[in-house]
């Protein structure tokens, strides 16, 4: 079979093994890929060579990637999912080169715009704020996000300050996710000192003496009370408190209380996340 | 490689193509804590391929960020039954690192896609099946038994970004001769880790 670029069945199976190495030049790729979509006959020798593809990755030698790179990526991600109307190249994200790869345009056919990208993503305004503190440029993007995504401004402000102390030497730092759907997340930060920095929102008020209390558990100790706040209608909450000092991998989760001075917490664990180093991240 | 998918016993990586599957589809709903999951799974085989691929730290970063950042906008589109979420990413990093790379050259471009994976090329393949029995030095030998010849294309071809043209320019081999080495390096390099991985 020839298809409309003119590339016979023979023609295309001649070009199985460059084609699955990614060797041939644009236009007779772009010529096998239509092939591929229209021609009707097996192709088994395109799965029979581009089997061996992914094994040939596994030969290379393993090498960590900068710890930086996730929250780059995170934040790339974060502004492209909350920023429907910027365009990849027009997101101001900070690179590692002089002259960076520009984000490339989506794919050569007209790709939809996600639902996802057009209204709200709670998880993804989180991440917005954690990767923030590795890139600078995108924290003002994501702030103005934040602002346009949650109305509550004193929340905008704790995330805020938890971006802050993230960004200190030593510090690390958190995405709070919560344990059972709907369930409060939030941002939390740890200093080198041990003073912790916690943003959290879709709390439940609190009533009585009843505080929301932060915890910090690093390996099998014992988790660390971390200080109490309360909530109000607003379902939005921040502490500023004291505990251990920052330790990558170090977890912070939060219990509602009876009462304020707990001591160990009180299940279950409403959020709670793993730290990352912060600047460093 | 990541430490979720290595040495592990047979049958593992369908559990892990599993649990990548759910993993992808939380991405396509826009969650970024998967998308961090899938990058906390892939991220160490990623980077590797990249920078070897681009020879730069800096550069194999930006390709990076350029491949998850397509895994995130595109994750809907990845079909089950096209080869593994694994496959279907390291085929996309492997796509933007040689497109880097091309980039610096005056040579040739890639075409902007993010359909690398063309359904023919990703048909439930060797490396799914035995992946879970083969580690890395067992894939290095698969490329070091081929002849020369034939690795060198398959080298300069998939770590180098060059266009077969450009293999055969550099080898000093007909372009009919350097698909024929790429074709039949490959083939062996198939039945090598099959029989690996099928073995004890």
């Amino acid at each position: 079979m020839t298809d409309d670029r003119g590339l016979s069945h023979d023609e295309a199976l001649e070009r199985a093994a460059p084609f699955v190495l990614g060797a041939l030049e644009p236009d007779e790729e772009a010529a096998v890929r239509e092939h591929l979509r229209t021609c009707p006959q097996p192709h088994d020798e395109f799965a029979e060579l581009g089997s061996v593809v992914p094994a040939l990755a596994e030969a290379v030698e393993q090498v960590e990637p900068p710890p930086a790179l996730k929250a780059r990526i995170l934040a790339a991600a974060a502004a492209d999912a909350a920023a429907p109307s910027l365009t990849p190249a027009a997101v101001p994200i900070a690179t590692a080169t002089p002259a960076p790869v520009p984000v490339p345009a989506p794919a050569a056919e007209p790709i939809p715009i996600d639902s996802r990208r057009r209204g709200p993503s709670p998880v993804s305004w989180f991440l917005v704020a954690a990767a923030g503190i590795a890139i600078v440029a995108l924290v003002a993007v994501n702030l103005m996000t934040l602002g346009r995504l949650n109305s509550s401004e004193q929340f905008q402000r704790d995330v805020a300050a938890v971006l802050d102390a993230g960004a200190q030497p030593g510090a690390v730092t958190a995405v709070l996710a919560p344990t059972e759907t709907g369930g409060p997340r939030g941002l939390a930060a740890v200093s080198a000192s041990g003073d912790v920095t916690m943003a959290v929102q879709d709390l439940a008020p609190t009533s009585g003496n009843e505080v929301y209390e932060g915890w910090a558990i690093v390996g099998d100790a014992a988790p660390v009370p971390l200080g109490g706040f309360t909530v109000g209608e607003g379902g939005t909450g921040r502490l500023d408190g004291t505990g251990v000092p920052a330790e990558p991998g170090m977890t912070l989760a939060l219990t509602r209380e009876p009462a304020p001075g707990a001591t160990t917490p009180t299940l279950p664990i409403l959020t709670a996340g793993s730290a990352g180093s912060g600047a460093a991240n | 490689m990541s430490a979720d998918d290595s040495a592990a016993p047979r049958g593992t990586a369908t559990v892990v193509d599993d649990d990548d599957r759910r993993i992808l589809a939380r991405v396509a709903g826009g969650e970024l804590d998967a998308l961090e999951q899938l990058y906390d799974r892939y991220r160490t085989v990623a980077y590797s391929i990249a920078l070897r691929v681009t020879g730069d730290g800096a550069l194999a970063e930006d390709v990076l960020q350029d491949a998850f950042l397509g895994a995130w906008r595109h994750a809907g589109r990845y079909a089950e039954g096209r080869g593994s979420v694994k496959t279907w990413l390291l085929a996309i990093v492997h796509h933007r690192a040689v497109d880097a790379v091309r980039r610096r050259r005056p040579t040739s471009a890639m075409p902007e896609t993010e359909d690398v994976s063309p359904r023919a090329l990703t048909l439930p393949d060797v490396w799914g099946e035995v992946s879970a029995d083969l580690d890395a030095d067992t894939v290095r030998d698969a490329l070091a038994v081929l002849p020369d010849a034939q690795r060198e294309a398959i080298e300069l071809a998939y770590f180098g970004g060059l266009t077969q043209q450009e293999i055969a320019v550099r080898t000093d081999a007909p372009l009919g001769t350097v698909k024929g080495r790429m074709r039949l390096g490959l083939l062996a390099m198939r039945k090598h880790l099959l029989e690996r991985g099928a073995g004890p």
